[in-house]
């Protein structure tokens, strides 16, 4: 028997809507029409995942410069419960990591968990990220309230304000 | 011949120029020729040139002046070719095929050996299927221009078609003799493999084998080459042969459900178990095939099917293939199969659940199965209950895999479906919508969705789904029109006549209609074109295609239709003033009245905005085009502007009985399968007064299904028709059509001379079918108005034991209460029998009582205004009675 197939494909004005019928049942958080409008224009930091052409998981992120240095941040990464724990959140994580080694000016990629999402902290530890802050009451109408800053450094030698010598 | 009418040199010259002028499509040069001939006062009269003037109008779309012209330069050269090939040809541009076939014979008579007259008259007699005169015009032609390949492929081509194979064979070999060989020649191969054709329809089975042999090298389509020597060799009982034919096309094509047939007729297997060998052999050969795999299925059974359908819908359900109910439905007629699958689909699911495999005993086998295979299971049980009407388990299903899995179009799909099934065409448009909605770049869901928008009686936004697929710039209503785009229009059609909208609903299916008669007349192009092209066999696929045109479903959803409307106007004809929709207006209650005005007023203001920029639209578009067409226009293909259909004018004919019947009789030709052809014709002709009719009609209809519940509503009718003496004396004068009528409906009244007592016997047959009640029970009404009372409550008591208890059948009896064909008794039993079948079939929207809407708050229809409407369709039904 063949094994299932796992691809990311881009997210278009045509199949929006699957993403964010996905995001509704992924999260507890639900997103804006401008979040929805912001990702038509992302495009390698925003895609989907098919499991055997079915649509079950995404990813979402977007650049913010701080301090004068680029970083990645990932506003949603999540997959139908059903079909977790089968490499497709790492298919996902690994194309951002590909996405931000391949530019190479990024200094570190960071996101937010619920404190209590344990699989999530788990998985992004796998990947080399770090709990490096907690924010308390960062979530409005949600249980626990409170988020784990988890963050992945890039390149920490270097900033956009010290070139390389 | 020389015209009667000599010019001199100079003006002779002219009227050359004339013609010139007129092939390279310089009208207006040629009119100014003609001019100068026929101001010569010598010259006014002069037949030919005031013909040509005619014709040159005609292509300038100047009909009236084309004529005139045309007839009196007939009259004034009477004995002209010319005046009568023009008269053919202004003609024939009316489409007015007969008549221009009798001018081109007048102009053959002055002049027989005219090669383009003769030419024109045999497209015309092709087109028309004068297929004796065809092959007369043809033989004149190959007479006067044996030099020319289309002579010889015509005149053959006459023959076959009149099967006379023979001569036909003795033409096309004479021809094939005078070709030279070459080594890679399409057009050739084709000639060879129509040769093979006409043989075989023929019933030369050996001879077409020596030919396709002798020329093998020839012919450059190896595939219709080895098809047509496999069933040569079945013909011939060559078996061996056509074994080995059939593998190599089975080598070449394994997916092609003919060639496995034709293997199996050429190993002479009638045994299911030897069949089932040879499938189980060529699984091993082709083991991506699925029909190596599906076709056995069909053939095994017991223990047997178990193990090889356990296979299959493993194999499925674990790559995710969606049509997979589709693939197996077929099955499903065949006793225990349906109750094998569900068994083993179940077993799956508590497996899957448990530990990720099918069955339980390959944990320690193979690796999990995919996370979709349990959706697909899902899905597949879905659509299993749903076929066998069981819509709460099916529901139950849907939403196990929606919850699963929501991001899945299809299952939005299959979950209308299922609404649409249950009774309710709202809801089952809402989930069509979402499912669109999740891909806007699927046509095919889109079209989906517009339909059951359609279902719902919901056409604008039916018109604006398909939008977002046709031609930006013209309405989508016009473009889908133009493209014959059929399902949407008849669709529409019955979404308008479930509205009462009867002008409209016509309109539509005139606009089918009209299609059907487009797709004959563009046949003309073909004739030249593959005479030309040698593209034999497909013209003759074309031709026979044309033949039975009309058999088309299409052609049946419409017309059947239209045949409903018109008996309805019949019944019911509308008044000049009030309009319909004042009287479907004047019926509805107060409050209702309030909010149909608001809403009429409002889509009234929107349709004034988008009509004034569509208006404007169009007349630049229509300038452009006019001004386009009249640049390029030919005058063979060139239409004459068709009357526009208005809704208004439609609804108000004056024999709508008369319009019923052109759209009858083609269904009577082609579809008499069909039950309803008959069912109908017995409506049109009872109206009519046709007792012969009507008993044809009977007859037919009992010959394709004796225990249909509605022939029984006929016979009855009939019985009725019949023994009242007053209708019959009107109708049936001559007494041999008495005699006619007397013994042929005796049997088939089982010598009853008392309908009554013929109707309480079929109600005693079929005292557990709920469809013939209904028709036993209207006929009892129908027969005896004081038996109302009985009649109700046969259809409105039904049990468990009863078939046919469905959303149709029910609605259907609901109607006939609403429509007072119960009287008074059935009008009382309304509520009472909504509430009765809702507890049944809670999703039919039918039995929805005032209060019962469902949840609908993010939508832009309730529920409740799309009841209004349906529920005003029925008002409008009740004040018309």
């Amino acid at each position: 028997m063949t094994r299932a197939t796992i691809e990311l494909g881009d997210v278009t004005p045509h199949n929006l809507q699957q993403l964010k019928r996905l995001n509704q049942v992924v999260f507890p958080v639900s997103y804006n029409d401008k979040f929805y409008k912001d990702i038509l224009e992302a495009g390698e930091l925003a895609k989907l995942a098919y499991y055997n052409d079915i649509v079950v998981g995404a990813v979402c992120c977007r650049i913010d410069i701080l301090d004068g240095s680029r970083r990645l941040y990932i506003m949603t990464l999540g997959c139908l419960a059903p079909y977790r724990k089968r490499g497709i959140g790492a298919k996902m994580l690994e194309h951002v990591l590909n996405f931000v080694e391949k530019d190479g000016d990024f200094h570190s990629i960071f996101l937010h968990v619920q404190v209590n999402n344990q699989s999530a902290i788990d998985f992004y530890k796998k990947f080399g990220f770090e709990i490096v802050e907690t924010k308390e009451q960062y979530y409005k109408r949600i249980e626990p309230a409170d988020a784990h800053v988890l963050m992945k450094l890039l390149r920490p030698q270097r900033s956009l304000s010290e070139p390389e010598k | 011949m020389p015209s009667s009418q000599p010019l001199p040199p100079k003006e002779n010259a002219l009227f050359k120029r004339i013609l010139k002028s007129y092939e390279q499509k310089q009208y207006k040069n040629g009119l100014k020729f003609a001019k100068q001939i026929l101001s010569n006062p010598k010259f006014a009269e002069h037949g030919e040139t005031l013909s040509m003037k005619g014709l040159t109008l005609n292509c300038m779309g100047r009909k009236e002046e084309a004529y005139e012209h045309v007839r009196r330069g007939l009259r004034n050269d009477l004995m002209s070719h010319v005046c009568w090939h023009v008269y053919g040809l202004l003609q024939r541009s009316d489409k007015k095929y007969d008549e221009a076939i009798k001018c081109y014979r007048n102009a053959l008579k002055w002049d027989k050996d005219n090669v383009q007259i003769l030419r024109d008259l045999s497209l015309l007699q092709i087109q028309m299927r004068d297929l004796e005169g065809y092959r007369d015009t043809r033989y004149s032609l190959l007479r006067l221009r044996p030099g020319q390949r289309a002579s010889w492929i015509g005149f053959a081509m006459a023959y076959h078609l009149l099967h006379d194979y023979d001569n036909a064979l003795q033409v096309l070999d004479d021809f094939r003799k005078t070709l030279t060989k070459s080594s890679y020649d399409y057009e050739q191969s084709e000639l060879l493999l129509y040769m093979h054709q006409v043989m075989f329809e023929g019933g030369l089975y050996q001879k077409s084998l020596s030919h396709l042999q002798q020329f093998e090298d020839q012919i450059c389509d190896k595939l219709s080459l080895m098809e047509a020597r496999a069933q040569l060799y079945l013909k011939l009982d060559r078996q061996k042969d056509a074994e080995e034919e059939y593998r190599k096309l089975l080598k070449r094509n394994p997916d092609n459900r003919q060639y496995y047939f034709g293997l199996e007729e050429a190993r002479g297997l009638t045994n299911e178990d030897i069949k089932l060998q040879m499938y189980a052999e060529l699984r091993e050969s082709y083991p991506r095939a699925i029909l190596a795999r599906r076709i056995p299925l069909s053939y095994a059974s017991g223990e047997k099917f178990r193990s090889l359908v356990d296979q299959y819908l493993r194999h499925a359900l674990h790559k995710g293939a969606p049509p997979l109910f589709v693939d197996l439905r077929s099955l499903y007629a065949q006793p225990g199969k349906a109750a094998i699958i569900e068994e083993l689909l179940l077993g799956y699911i508590a497996s899957l659940i448990k530990c990720e495999r099918f069955d339980e005993k390959d944990v320690k086998d193979g690796p999990a199965e995919p996370a979709s295979a349990i959706l697909w299971t899902y899905y597949y049980l879905a659509q299993h209950y749903d076929f066998h009407k069981d819509s709460a388990k099916a529901l139950h299903y849907i939403n196990l895999a929606i919850d699963h899995t929501p991001t899945l179009i299809e299952l939005y799909v299959t979950k209308g479906r299922l609404f649409k099934h249950a009774g309710n065409p709202i809801e089952a448009y809402r989930c069509l919508d979402e499912a669109q909605s999740l891909d806007t770049a699927d046509r095919y869901i889109n079209s989906k969705c517009a339909k059951y928008m359609l279902r719902a009686n919901l056409i604008q936004e039916a018109e604006m789904t398909c939008s977002k697929f046709t031609r930006e710039g013209v309405s989508a209503m016009e473009n889908l029109n133009e493209m014959q785009c059929m399902w949407f229009q008849t669709e529409c059609a019955v979404a308008y006549q479930r509205m009462g909208k009867w002008g409209e609903a016509l309109k539509k299916c005139h606009e089918v209609e009209r299609h059907f008669v487009e797709i004959i007349e563009d046949q003309f192009d073909f004739h030249t074109y593959c005479m030309r092209k040698m593209t034999l066999r497909a013209y003759v696929g074309l031709l026979r295609l044309e033949d039975v045109l009309r058999s088309h479903p299409f052609y049946f959803s419409a017309a059947r239709c239209a045949i409903e409307v018109y008996l309805h106007l019949h019944d019911h004809p509308l008044q000049d003033e009030p309009t319909k929709e004042e009287l479907q207006e004047a019926s509805l209650p107060p409050l209702e009245l309030k909010k149909l005005r608001a809403q009429q007023r409002k889509a009234a203001k929107k349709a004034e905005q988008e009509k004034q920029e569509k208006l404007l639209q169009q007349q630049r578009e229509q300038r452009e085009r006019e001004q386009r067409e009249r640049e390029q226009r030919d005058p063979h293909t060139d239409a004459p502007p068709v009357d526009d259909l208005q809704p208004q004018k439609l609804a108000r004919v004056e024999d709508p009985l008369d319009q019923a019947i052109k759209f009858l009789q083609p269904l009577q030709e082609w579809g008499s399968n069909h039950i309803e052809v008959h069912l109908l014709a017995f409506e049109v002709y009872l109206r009519k007064g046709k007792p012969l009719l009507m008993l044809q009609s009977v007859k037919r209809a009992l010959k394709v299904d004796p225990n249909h519940p509605q022939v029984h509503s006929c016979l009855i009718r009939l019985h009725r028709f019949l023994t009242n003496g007053d209708l019959l004396s009107e109708n049936v004068s001559h007494p041999a059509v008495t005699s006619v009528l007397n013994s042929e409906t005796q049997p088939l009244f089982s010598n009853h001379n008392d309908a009554e007592q013929l109707n309480k016997e079929f109600l005693e047959q079929n005292k557990n079918s709920l469809p013939h009640i209904l028709q036993g029970a209207k006929m009892m009404c129908f027969l005896n108005p004081t038996r109302e009372a009985e009649a109700v409550a046969l259809v409105s008591r039904f049990s468990d034991a009863y078939q046919g208890v469905t959303v149709q059948t029910c609605s259907d009896i609901l109607k006939a209460f609403q429509k007072g064909e119960f009287g008074e008794a059935g009008r009382q039993e309304i509520d009472d029998f909504k509430a009765l079948c809702h507890q049944r079939m809670p999703h039919a929207v039918d039995f929805f009582s005032g209060q019962q809407v469902a949840p609908s708050a993010n939508h832009n229809h309730t529920v409740e205004e799309v009841l209004t409407n349906h529920v005003s369709n029925l008002t409008v039904e009740d004040g018309t009675n």
